[in-house]
């Protein structure tokens, strides 16, 4: 199906490319914001990688999925926007990697946690907080956190894109899955409200 | 005896993503069944991961779609714009060239480098021609012109050929040798 759609865009039929990557949009927009953790500049560079693959679309093998293959394009977009601008050095405690790999991770302990329902997804301000809880964890937590577990790629297709080895990739994984929850788990208030954790992103491991 | 809580945060991740061979994954099990705190730890993660894969957390913002629909559509239009313009630039300059060619074969062997040009010998020239506001050598040129050195001024050739200036033969034609008569 979507192999048939690539052949028929090869053969002229750019307006179809639309209906190729609308599947594809959230991936590559998530991807992206994975590196910038920046809305503006993920919408920027998603649509940049989009068009890029337009553009390179006869480049596709076929030997990984569609998908997989958006995401290497909005991976270097994304490095490559990265390497542009001039950035100030952001300082993280979550930033050593070194650090952090050796020494193990002490979640806090939340007596009062409460389960998040998938109904409270449907308020932005929740929304927002998740994807603020994400964009305060170091860039490469950030990476493998989104293809793993919003992208469910394997083990091997994170540790192919992203150039590292698998055993890293299941360290940064843990990492940033326990600091999410950390950062998370307090939940809703009970009136329903935001509890404290949605007001402002807290790193209760700093 | 049972492993410790320390033990449970290293292997949990494993866990969720059913990692762990079945000893291991045993004594997790049973960890949890005695440990309230990592049973927290264990739900609260995975009600994190289950929030972050539903796709209206991280979906492109409105308008998205339509705004890449756009660029999209820019870029065709771009694109074929360039093209065209390409097409008709190389259009135009076969002509040019031809014209060029034709008068270096067809104007200038009538008469030589320091003659005077006619009407009649320039009628192949482009209408407007190039002279240096810095030389005294009476020549005028096609515009760009490597010969042309100086502020140049533009005339009609009418106008060159009155005031007494001859074609440059470079940029035009070579002289012929003047016949006498």
């Amino acid at each position: 199906m979507e192999g048939a759609l690539i052949d028929r865009i090869l053969s002229g039929h750019k307006e179809l490319f639309m209906d190729l990557i609308r599947p594809h949009q959230r991936t590559v927009y998530a991807t992206v914001f994975s590196l910038l953790a920046n809305k503006e500049d993920a919408e920027d560079v998603a649509q940049d990688a989009l068009l890029k693959a337009l553009a390179r679309l006869n480049q596709f093998r076929k030997e990984s999925t569609f998908g997989t293959w958006l995401i290497q394009i909005a991976i270097n977009e994304a490095r490559m926007r990265n390497r542009r601008q001039w950035r100030i050095p952001m300082l993280s405690l979550t930033d050593d990697k070194d650090k952090d790999h050796a020494k193990a991770y002490v979640p806090k302990d939340f007596e009062d946690w409460r389960e998040i329902p998938s109904t409270a997804l449907e308020r932005v301000e929740v929304r927002d907080a998740l994807v603020k809880a994400l964009g305060s964890l170091a860039r490469h937590y950030r990476e493998a956190f989104v293809l793993r577990d919003i992208h469910e790629l394997s083990i091997s297709e994170t540790s192919a894109i992203l150039g590292i080895s698998p055993g890293a990739v299941k360290s940064r994984l843990r990492r940033a899955r326990l600091m999410l929850r950390d950062i998370l788990a307090p939940g809703l208030a009970q009136d329903g409200r935001l509890g404290w954790a949605f007001k402002e992103v807290r790193k209760p491991w700093e | 005896m049972g492993i410790g809580c320390e033990q449970v945060w290293v292997d949990i991740s494993d866990y969720i993503d059913d990692d762990l061979d079945p000893n291991q994954r045993a004594a997790l099990d049973q960890h949890f069944v005695e440990c309230r705190r990592c049973t927290a730890l264990l739900n609260g993660t995975r009600n994190v991961i289950g929030l972050y894969r539903d796709p209206r957390v991280l979906a492109p913002p409105d308008g998205f779609h339509e705004r890449l629909y756009r660029r999209l559509e820019e870029n065709t239009t771009s694109s074929r714009r360039s093209f065209l313009a390409w097409a008709l630039t190389a259009a135009a300059a076969v002509p040019v060239g031809l014209a060029l060619f034709s008068v270096r074969r067809l104007m200038l062997p009538t008469h030589d480098k320091g003659t005077p040009a006619t009407e009649r010998d320039v009628r192949q020239v482009p209408e407007t021609v190039a002279i240096s506001q810095d030389q005294d050598d009476k020549v005028f040129h096609l515009a760009g012109c490597s010969h042309l050195h100086g502020k140049p001024t533009f005339l009609s050739v009418k106008e060159a050929i009155r005031e007494g200036y001859t074609p440059c033969i470079y940029c035009i034609g070579k002289a012929q040798p003047k016949k006498n008569s």
